[in-house]
C-alpha cells in the first residue's frame, strides 16, 4: 500500500501527459481521417525546438510557448503540404499510414543528423518538492498536471462553446454535408492541426520536463502509449483520448511499482488488447463507426 | 578477383536472397491480400530466435548468454523449427487482432506489438538473453563440410538462392491460382467478396499465417549466416525497408518486388555500408533512413504502383473464340 499511493501520483502525471498528446493525436484523426504516426518525432521535434530556445537563455515557461507555437505551425505545413497533397492524390488510408512513417523516419533522423547522437536536458529546475500525503510532487510536476487540466477544459470549451468548434464537429463527422452547409473545411482542418500541434508541442516539452533528459527518440517512444489511449477511447474521440489516457497512465504507473518499470508499455499494450477484443471499436465510438464507412 | 571482394560480394548476394524471401512474404501478405502488418520483422525476429535456440545447444548456469529452450537439432530442422514458432505465433496474432477489428485499428496494434515486441525481448533476460541478443550460433554443417570459409559462403549462397526459388514458387503458386484472386477480390473490396461467399476472416488468418511463417524462415537463414541475433538488429523501422522495397519494385507483383529489394535493402542500405564516415559517427546511417523515407514519399507520389505495376489479370477462353472486353470479362466468369 506505502507503495502504491506514491504510484497513483506517477500515473496522475503520466496521465496528463498522455492526455495532452492523445487528444492532439486524436483531434486530427477526427478530422482529416489521418494516423498520423509522425506525431510522437514532431513532439521530439517541438522539444528541441524548446531545446534550442533555452540554450539561447529564455525561460523553460517561455520555452513551452515557443514549443507549441512551433508544433501548430509544423504541423499545419506538414498536413497542408505533404499529407493534404497526397490524400488529393488518391492516397489510400493505407497509403497514407506508409506516408506518416515516411514522415517519421525522416524527421527523426534529421534531428538526430542536426543534434547527433546523445542526450540533452533543458536549464530548468524542477523547483521544491511538496508533499499531499506520501504522493510527492515537484513544482514542475505540478505545473504539468495543471497545464494538462487547462488544456483539456480548453478543448472542451472550445469544441463545445464556439462555433468552430461546431465546424470542427460538423467537418469531422461528415466532411462533405459540412463543406455543403457553409462550413470552410480547408480552413477548420488548418485550425485543427494548428490546435493539434499546439498539443504536440506542449507535450514534446512537459514530456521532458518530467524525464529530465530527452534524445532523437523521446517521443517516438512515446507513441505506444498514445496511440493506446487514443485507441482504447476510441480513435477520434477528444473525451475518450482523455479517459483513455487516465487509464493507460495510472494503469502503467502501478503497474511499473508492481512489476518491472521496464514493463510499463507493455501493461498499455496489454490493456488496449483486452479492450479492443470487448470493444474492437473502443471505448466512445460513435464517430468511430461512422468513419469505417469513408475509410 | 580478390578473396576480400569475393567475401563482399556472396555475402551481399546471401542478404539479396534472404531479404527476398522476407519481401515475398510480405507482399503475399500486403501486396496480394491487403493486410497490413507492421509488426513483420518481429515474425522475422521469431523465426531468427528459434532457429537460434534449437541449434545453440542446452543453456548452462555457467553459460555467457541464457536463453529458454536450448536444443541441438541438426540442420534443416531450425529452420522448419523457425517456420512453425513464426506461423504459430502469426495464427495466434491473427486470431487475436484480424477478427473483429477495423483495418485502421489492425494496422495500429501490429505497429504497437512490433514495438512491444522489441521491449519484451530486450528486457526478459531468461527469454532471449535481454539486449545482448544472442551469438555464436553455429552455422548449418560447417564442421561436417570442412570446406574454406570462402568456400562455404559460395554453398551458403547457392543454399539461400535455392530456399529463395522454392519460396517464390511457392509464393506465385498462390497468386496465380483461383486462391490469389480470391485474395486480390477481398484485397480490392472485400465486402464484394464476402457477398459472394468468401470467407473472408479465414482468408486473412490463412495468408498471416504463411506470409508468418515464411518470414521465420527467412529470420532463419539470415541468424544462421550471421550468427548473432540482438534486438537491435530488428526495431519497427525494419519493417518499412520491407514495404519499400514492395511500393519500389510493385505492389502484388512477385518479379516487381524481387527487384524493389535488390534496389531498397540490398542495394541501398547493404552496399553503402562502407560509405567513410562523413561529419561523425552515424550521420550515414541517419541520412540512409531519411533516403528511405523520402523514397517511399516518392514512389507513393509518381508511381504509386511501383517500377513494375501489378499486371492486370487477362482471361482467356480455352475455346479460339475472338477476344474482346466484352468476351474475356464473360469467359472468365
Amino acid at each position: 500500500m506505502n507503495q502504491l499511493i506514491p504510484a497513483i501520483g506517477f500515473g496522475l502525471i503520466t496521465a496528463s501527459i498522455l492526455a495532452i498528446a492523445a487528444v492532439g493525436f486524436t483531434l486530427q484523426f477526427s478530422v482529416t481521417n489521418i494516423l498520423n504516426l509522425a506525431y510522437g518525432d514532431i513532439m521530439t521535434a517541438c522539444a528541441f525546438s524548446a531545446y534550442v530556445a533555452n540554450q539561447a537563455g529564455v525561460n523553460i515557461w517561455i520555452c513551452l510557448v515557443i514549443a507549441a507555437l512551433f508544433g501548430a505551425v509544423f504541423s499545419m505545413l506538414l498536413n497542408r503540404f505533404v499529407y493534404f497533397q497526397f490524400v488529393r492524390r488518391g492516397t489510400k488510408l493505407f497509403g497514407m499510414i506508409i506516408v506518416t512513417i515516411a514522415m517519421s523516419l525522416i524527421i527523426q533522423n534529421v534531428l538526430l543528423a542536426i543534434f547527433r547522437p546523445t542526450f540533452f536536458s533543458y536549464r530548468a529546475s524542477p523547483g521544491p518538492s511538496h508533499n499531499f500525503g506520501s504522493m510527492i510532487f515537484t513544482e514542475s510536476q505540478l505545473a504539468i498536471m495543471g497545464i494538462a487540466v487547462v488544456a483539456m477544459l480548453g478543448v472542451h470549451l472550445l469544441s463545445t462553446r464556439t462555433k468552430l468548434g461546431k465546424a470542427m464537429r460538423a467537418t469531422a463527422t461528415n466532411p462533405s454535408l459540412a463543406r455543403s452547409c457553409g462550413v470552410a473545411t480547408d480552413r477548420v482542418i488548418d485550425v485543427a492541426w494548428l490546435l493539434s500541434g499546439a498539443l504536440c508541442g506542449i507535450a514534446g516539452v512537459v514530456i521532458v520536463l518530467n524525464t529530465a533528459t530527452f534524445s532523437e527518440v523521446t517521443g517516438a517512444n512515446f507513441l505506444v502509449p498514445i496511440i493506446a489511449a487514443a485507441v482504447l477511447g476510441g480513435i477520434g474521440q477528444p473525451y475518450g483520448a482523455m479517459l483513455g489516457a487516465i487509464t493507460i497512465g495510472l494503469a502503467s504507473e502501478v503497474a511499473a511499482s508492481v512489476i518491472n518499470p521496464s514493463y510499463k508499455d507493455v501493461v498499455a499494450f496489454g490493456i488496449l488488447i483486452v479492450v479492443l477484443l470487448v470493444r474492437p471499436q473502443g471505448i466512445l465510438s460513435e464517430v468511430a463507426v461512422a468513419k469505417e464507412v469513408t475509410a | 578477383m580478390s578473396d576480400a571482394m569475393q567475401f563482399y560480394l556472396s555475402t551481399l548476394l546471401i542478404y539479396l536472397f534472404i531479404d527476398i524471401i522476407g519481401v515475398l512474404g510480405l507482399n503475399l501478405q500486403f501486396g496480394v491480400a491487403g493486410i497490413i502488418n507492421f509488426a513483420y520483422i518481429a515474425f522475422v525476429a521469431v523465426g531468427a530466435y528459434t532457429a537460434a535456440v534449437v541449434s545453440l545447444g542446452p543453456d548452462h548456469p555457467d553459460n555467457f548468454q541464457h536463453y529458454l529452450f536450448g536444443a541441438n537439432w541438426p540442420f534443416p530442422l531450425p529452420i522448419i523449427a523457425a517456420g512453425v514458432t513464426s506461423g504459430a505465433l502469426s495464427l495466434l496474432v491473427g486470431v487475436i487482432s484480424l477478427r473483429r477489428l477495423r483495418s485502421d485499428y489492425q494496422a495500429m496494434v501490429m505497429l504497437v506489438l512490433s514495438l512491444i515486441a522489441t521491449l519484451v525481448a530486450s528486457n526478459a533476460s531468461g527469454l532471449v538473453n535481454g539486449p545482448a541478443g544472442l551469438a555464436t550460433i553455429p552455422q548449418p554443417l560447417y564442421d561436417q563440410l570442412g570446406l574454406a570459409p570462402l568456400d562455404y559462403q559460395w554453398v551458403y549462397a547457392g543454399w539461400a538462392g535455392f530456399l529463395t526459388v522454392l519460396t517464390f514458387l511457392f509464393v506465385r503458386g498462390i497468386t496465380n491460382s483461383p486462391l490469389g484472386r480470391t485474395l486480390r477480390a477481398m484485397r480490392d473490396n472485400d465486402r464484394a467478396a464476402a457477398a459472394l461467399g468468401k470467407g473472408i476472416v479465414g482468408l486473412r488468418l490463412m495468408v498471416f499465417v504463411i506470409g508468418g511463417a515464411i518470414a521465420g524462415i527467412s529470420g532463419a537463414v539470415f541468424v544462421e549466416f550471421i550468427q548473432a541475433w540482438s534486438p537491435g538488429s530488428w526495431l519497427y523501422p525494419e519493417t518499412f525497408v520491407f514495404f519499400a522495397a514492395i511500393l519500389v519494385g510493385g505492389t502484388a507483383n512477385n518479379w516487381g518486388v524481387m527487384v524493389g529489394t535488390l534496389l531498397v535493402p540490398v542495394g541501398f542500405l547493404e552496399a553503402t555500408r562502407y560509405l567513410p564516415e562523413i561529419l561523425y559517427r552515424g550521420f550515414v546511417e541517419a541520412m540512409q533512413w531519411v533516403c528511405v523515407g523520402l523514397l517511399i514519399l516518392l514512389f507513393l507520389w509518381f508511381r504509386p504502383n511501383g517500377i513494375f505495376p501489378e499486371r492486370a489479370a487477362r482471361f482467356r477462353p480455352r475455346a479460339a473464340a475472338p477476344t474482346g472486353p466484352a468476351n474475356s470479362v464473360a469467359a472468365s466468369e
